[in-house]
């Protein structure tokens, strides 16, 4: 079942004297449900335009778009829905807390104050009087996490949700939808940060200026590689490695193109049983940033 | 109402009361009452207010019946009431839309299950409770501290404080339209503040009328007249209410009957467009 159905999404954005911008134009996606599902594309590609129409704060100018199985115009489809703006505004008198309560009143649901203190622990932020004016980017960005997992929604739109967290935030960030994910929420994740999708998103969408350029699981974008980046322990015999295929890099690394894995261990026994003892071994090129770049990098086409 | 409009009505109460402008409101109207309470001496003598001292400096030495001697008090309490609370609102006020359809707000409250209108209701909702407290509380000080001073009761100025209430009312939608269609806080004002203006004008019609040459000059202004609700006149009206004076009360319900449609004809044009619009 899909948490998602988007056919032939167009937006068009009317601007002065007649003129229009197209941030959509003709998307179509299927999302399904219990699986976390990367937007990735450079500024402007309509991610956020398409996040937006899935929650009728932007309403499509053609094509169909359907929500948890209902149109997300109805109030009762978008209660199961929690979503992270990619900008937070929050009034300048507001609490974590307070705030918490306001999205929970708005959202119909009364949680006990131990059940909004457990999510903003969650979150990684601390139960105090501070106003919210006062937290850095990364705090309100855990605060709007916080204010999404609230009600425990079945889609959870989040726009960039590791926007100025720390490191070891965005871990947290990650470990957070990775559980959501078990627990069988469906996470649509827009983020700049390509690793970072690739990491825990389980299908993934390029889009390029309003269209979707590639669709599908990490396995079938990413293709498999045929150069690895090798190290060995100690002074292993330079010439001996040559002689196997291995370029010399900077730092005491090598390079090793080998076609498929059989080749690939083949090699690193013979380079074994010269003395060479493999301590590290990367695979180059190819991942999802690559591919990112072939499509979108410049002169290439997109 | 829905619970989406409550809630949001509640929220606009608790962000307006620890906004400065109206903690300082607040803190002024209770510096006045509580030095009139303090401050001001009222010996009354079979009804008769025989002298007035405040903070010990003699106000009126004549002998009149106290409910007489306190009508031009309360007359221009409820002007203060009306003018200032006009004034006040027009300006505290002209912020809380803007400040709803902020970005990272707006599309954050668009995305929760609640009906657009309701965002508008409950906002236009909160404002209105916001400041009726303030003009109940204002009015029913002055009464309290007055009526305990003098032993006279009256409501009168309560229900020229409804009036000042209602009319504001009536340009706070003017106020919230305009912010719908270009957010801006300054132009919010400035709507308010234009139709506050042609209200005045509209409110002295007949004493303006004549100043017009007859013809379209004074057809011109008849028509604006009739667009914009006569502020003046209603002020006229809570001054003459709350000194006891005679009013035309259905000349007087007919301006509230045409201010409260006016009022919701505006806040409906801006409902309207706020569900067009995308963020």
């Amino acid at each position: 079942m899909w948490a998602v159905e988007a056919i032939g999404l167009e937006k068009d954005y009317r601007r002065p004297f007649g003129k229009s911008s197209r941030a959509l134009a003709g998307v179509t996606l299927s999302i399904p449900r219990g699986s976390i599902f990367g937007l990735l594309g450079l500024n402007g590609a309509g991610k956020t335009t398409f996040i937006k129409t899935l929650l009728a704060v932007v309403r499509p100018s053609r094509g169909s778009v359907r929500v948890l199985g209902g149109s997300p115009e109805l109030p009762e489809v978008r209660a199961k829905i929690g979503y992270l703006p990619e900008r937070s505004y929050y009034p300048p008198t507001a609490t974590a807390l307070t705030h918490l309560r306001s999205i929970a009143r708005l959202k119909g649901l009364a949680p006990s104050p131990g059940e909004l203190e457990r999510l903003l622990e969650r979150v990684g932020l601390v139960v105090n009087s501070a106003k919210v004016a006062s937290y850095s980017k990364g705090m309100t960005q855990r605060l709007g996490l916080a204010a999404a997992l609230l009600g425990r929604p079945e889609l959870l739109l989040l726009d960039e949700p590791t926007d100025g967290i720390d490191p070891l935030g965005r871990l947290e960030v990650r470990r957070i939808l990775v559980e959501e994910r078990a627990r069988g929420a469906t996470v649509v994740l827009n983020s700049h940060l390509v690793a970072e999708t690739e990491r825990i998103a389980d299908r993934v969408a390029i889009l390029s200026g309003g269209r979707v350029l590639r669709e599908g699981s990490l396995h079938e974008l990413v293709r498999p590689t045929s150069s690895w980046r090798v190290r060995f322990a100690g002074a292993a015999d330079s010439q001996a490695l040559a002689e196997l295929g291995f370029t010399p890099l900077s730092g005491g690394a090598y390079s090793l193109q080998a076609p498929d894995p059989e080749a690939l261990n083949r090699t690193l026994e013979q380079a074994r049983a010269r003395g060479a003892w493999l301590i590290e071994l990367t695979a180059e090129g190819h991942g999802l940033e690559e591919e990112l770049v072939r499509l979108l990098g410049p002169g290439e086409p997109s | 109402m829905n619970s989406g409009v409550w809630a949001i009505t509640f929220d606009l109460i608790r962000e307006a009361l620890a906004r400065r402008w109206i903690l300082a409101l607040l803190l002024a109207m209770t510096l006045v009452l509580g030095g009139m309470s303090l401050g001001l001496s009222v010996e009354v003598v079979d009804g008769a207010l025989a002298a007035t001292r405040l903070f010990g400096t003699s106000l009126d030495n004549d002998i009149r019946a106290a409910d007489v001697a306190l009508r031009p008090v309360f007359e221009a309490a409820a002007y203060v009431i009306f003018y200032g609370g006009l004034c006040f609102g027009i300006l505290a006020c002209s912020d809380f839309v803007p400040s709803l359809l902020a970005p990272g707000r707006i599309e954050h409250l668009l995305s929760l299950p609640v009906r657009r209108s309701a965002l508008i209701i409950g906002t236009y909702g909160g404002v209105f409770l916001v400041m009726a407290g303030l003009a109940a509380y204002g009015a029913l000080g002055f009464t309290v501290v007055l009526g305990l001073k003098t032993g006279v009761w009256t409501p009168r100025l309560l229900a020229a404080a409804l009036l000042a209430v209602i009319t504001f009312a009536a340009i706070f939608g003017v106020m919230v339209t305009a912010a719908v269609f270009v957010r801006s806080s300054a132009l919010s004002a400035l709507a308010g503040g234009a139709l506050c203006l042609a209200g005045l004008f509209s409110g002295n019609r007949d004493q303006l009328l004549p100043m017009f040459e007859p013809g379209k000059e004074r057809t011109a202004f008849e028509i604006f007249c009739v667009f914009f609700p006569p502020v003046a006149a209603i002020a006229r009206a809570a001054g003459d209410l709350a000194a006891s004076l005679p009013i035309d009360r259905d000349l007087l319900l007919r301006q509230l009957a045409g201010l409260l449609l006016f009022g919701a004809a505006a806040v409906a044009v801006g409902i309207w467009r706020f569900e067009q619009k995308d963020f």
